[in-house]
């Protein structure tokens, strides 16, 4: 098995800060300034930042307040999906004159499997740089790369030369790279787990080579295992053409904060509905509900609950969510609720297509 | 000691107590029925430990005495003769003659004061009930009490007694069913679980009696006297469950149909539901009641319309069949309402009519979510 894996060739293609850079290619007077997509009202977040505004220190996912104040000559900018999707829909159709393994992350993010493709080119890093030229040439768009044996590996090399540029990590390459990587950089690894790897004296991958897999496991459960094999090179998800989609999820940022839960709970009833409208509209229904509360001072906490049924219906959906609000007091005045469905049922058809009927009991 | 007695009149009393004795016992004694002569009044008890029974007969003689006689033995032989007087007498070699008119029977006997004595309640409470109310009690919750080892609390009925009613429930989680009566109550407010085996007992001998029960009670035990017998049992150890906050208080969903047509529909359709949920489906919108079920393993499919009065919003609900059947026919209304709020909230059955004055039946059952 191992062995077929280590001849894959995987390149991850990203796009260099897409939404700015769709803008500014449509919008001329835009170019070489600093610039960021959304953010621009009072509450707004920053969904994408251009190369000369990363400059000032401005990230997506910040706020349009904080931006302003590190870049205060920043241009906002209103997202316009439609035009990025549009785009996105070209750069794929570049991605499959080269592979149909094309699995996208995003509108502005693919891994492509180039082991077998269809231009006979042996040559992984060769069709990247081709990739990047033709969405430079055919598109005005900067992308950047990384190529590999895994899905993994790819993603963090796409990031050593960004922007505009590209890496290759050869397979023999893969174990030295993985062990001088910093833990932080390794993808799946947040913040919060890369504190938790610091206390225990992990700072790189070789460090996370160090010690065993009963040791992971018990300080990170079932991910211990995950980061093992990780480190080691030995993962190895194959690229997806179809994602399934893994979660449906509704949300809302407030115009002012919210400090009680009957506000609260009305501003749920309308994402419970808007919930119910995405699920009925992608046919899908899950078992484990995710009430996403955001605080004012940014912290995001959330709280789950899987049921032993599926679930689609608003008022399940926000009796659940209640039950959650209310499980702890919330600690601060709240930005942003949200309510996100996951363990659908299109992963449990795998088996046998028969329906799960579950007989309930009273909750004593 | 010696006595004379009419065989049939024993043997009722035997076969009534006979339901005490467990098929198999580790202590060899409970196999035995307990007989204590004082001149004319012979006592018969039976026991398994927790449940002992005692009923009280009269009988021809001027001696007295104590044995435990094997019940296995009596009843079999007594089933056998018609109608006649039979005499006991107990011989020198440990054994027990019984004389009929068709000849002489031998049985050896162990001495009484062997038998375990039934507990003697310590300060208890009382509270006397009308024997066919507590008959009725029994019969319309007992079914629903659970048979989980693991929640022996649940495998009883719980007896909920105060001065403004009395209460009884029954629950095994899946279905539930409360039981109250505002025209008996107690003196005092006091709960307890009983187990189920002696209810049963006292459903059957209560059946169509017009006598009062008193029931006798501390934490541990329980006494129920009536006509000539005494049973005594052991409660149910633990806490009951909060029932009262399983029960949904909002039920805007309102459905009303005829039990017995129901019922019949319900038990048709289940044949055609799956084997291993038992599971049917309920929809209701405007005047119509859909009833349907599917077997997928044997493509087996079957669906029934009634008419039916309906407030609420369109939905449908599933429910296990043989818990619907159990509930309907449990009830003996002409009409029965269902009131949901929710498919995966538990529904309540009540009888419109055919209730006396001061009674009340709610029933709970909790439904299959449906997956499709």
């Amino acid at each position: 098995m191992t062995e077929e894996y280590t001849y894959r060739k995987i390149i991850h293609v990203d796009m260099d800060a897409f939404y700015a850079s769709v803008e500014q290619l449509d919008n001329p007077e835009l170019r070489g300034k600093p610039l960021a997509v959304g953010g621009a009202s009072e509450r707004g977040v920053v969904s994408a930042a251009s190369y000369e505004a990363r400059k000032y220190g401005v990230r997506s996912a910040m706020s349009g307040v904080l931006a302003r104040k590190k870049c205060p000559h920043l241009i906002f900018v209103k997202p316009r999906f439609e035009r990025y999707k549009e785009i996105s829909q070209k750069i794929r159709a570049i991605f499959f004159d080269y592979t149909d393994l094309v699995e996208p992350l995003s509108l502005d993010e693919a891994y492509l499997d180039v082991t077998e493709n269809k231009k006979g080119n042996p040559s992984a890093s060769l069709i990247a740089k081709e990739i990047r030229k033709r969405i430079a040439d055919e598109l005005h768009l900067n992308a950047s790369a990384g190529i590999s044996n895994s899905k993994f590996v790819a993603k963090i090399a796409s990031d050593i030369n960004k922007p505009n540029g590209q890496k290759t990590i050869p397979p023999e390459e893969v174990i030295d790279f993985l062990e001088a990587l910093p833990i932080e950089k390794f993808f799946g690894i947040g913040r919060v787990t890369a504190a938790k790897m610091f206390n225990l004296g992990i700072f790189t991958g070789k460090d996370l080579k160090a010690k065993d897999e009963a040791f992971l496991t018990a300080h990170f459960k079932s991910s211990g295992a995950h980061y093992f094999n990780l480190v080691r090179g030995n993962y190895h998800s194959k690229v997806k053409p179809n994602r399934e989609r893994k979660s449906v999820a509704a949300e809302h940022t407030f115009k002012t904060n919210l400090t009680s839960e009957i506000f609260m709970l009305e501003k749920l009833e309308q994402i419970s509905e808007e919930l119910e409208r995405r699920l009925s509209k992608s046919k899908v229904s899950g078992k484990t509900i995710t009430l996403k509360i955001k605080y004012s001072d940014f912290t995001t906490q959330t709280r789950s609950k899987t049921l032993p049924f599926f679930i689609k219906e608003k008022a399940v959906l926000l009796e659940t969510v209640k039950e959650l609000l209310f499980q702890e007091k919330v600690q601060n005045s709240v930005r942003l609720l949200g309510i996100s469905v996951t363990n659908l049922n299109i992963h449990s058809k795998k088996k046998p297509e028969k329906p799960i009927d579950v007989q309930l009991k009273f909750e004593f | 000691m010696k006595f004379i007695v009419s065989s049939s009149q024993l043997l009722k009393q035997l076969q009534v107590l006979g339901g005490v004795i467990n098929s198999s016992n580790t202590l060899p004694i409970l196999d035995n029925f307990l007989f204590e002569l004082n001149q004319n009044e012979l006592k018969i008890s039976a026991s398994d430990l927790e449940t002992t029974m005692s009923t009280s007969i009269e009988v021809e003689s001027d001696s007295e005495g104590s044995v435990a006689i094997s019940a296995r033995l009596l009843l079999d032989t007594l089933k056998t003769f018609p109608n006649q007087p039979l005499t006991f007498k107990t011989e020198e070699n440990n054994t027990v003659e019984i004389s009929s008119s068709h000849g002489k029977y031998d049985m050896a006997y162990f001495d009484g004061n062997e038998f375990p004595k039934a507990v003697s309640i310590a300060t208890p409470s009382k509270t006397v009930i009308p024997g066919e109310i507590l008959a009725t009690a029994i019969s319309k919750t007992i079914f629903a009490a659970g048979n989980d080892d693991l929640r022996p609390v649940m495998s009883g009925v719980f007896f909920q007694f105060s001065t403004d009613s009395l209460t009884f429930v029954a629950t095994d989680a899946h279905k539930l069913v409360k039981y109250s009566r505002t025209d008996v109550v107690a003196n005092d407010t006091a709960e307890f679980i009983m187990p189920k085996k002696p209810l049963n007992l006292l459903k059957g001998i209560l059946g169509g009696n017009e006598s009062d029960v008193t029931i006798e009670y501390n934490d541990a035990n329980a006494k129920f006297t009536f006509d000539n017998v005494v049973l005594v049992c052991r409660l149910i150890d633990g806490k009951y469950p909060n029932y009262e906050a399983v029960i949904p208080k909002e039920n805007p969903n309102k459905l009303t149909v005829e039990r017995g047509i129901f019922l019949n529909s319900v038990k048709r359709v289940s044949i055609f539901s799956s084997k291993t949920t038992h599971q049917i489906r309920l929809k209701m919108a405007g005047t119509e009641l859909n009833i349907s079920a599917e077997d997928i393993d044997y493509s087996n499919k079957a669906e029934e319309r009634l008419v039916c009065e309906y407030q609420g919003d369109d939905m449908q609900i599933g429910f296990n069949s043989r818990f619907l059947t159990e509930m309907l026919s449990n009830l003996n209304s002409n009409e029965v309402l269902i009131e949901m709020s929710m498919p995966n909230r538990a529904g309540i059955l009540t009888p419109i009519d055919g209730v006396e004055e001061g009674e009340f039946i709610t029933m709970l059952v909790m439904p299959v979510m449906l997956n499709s």
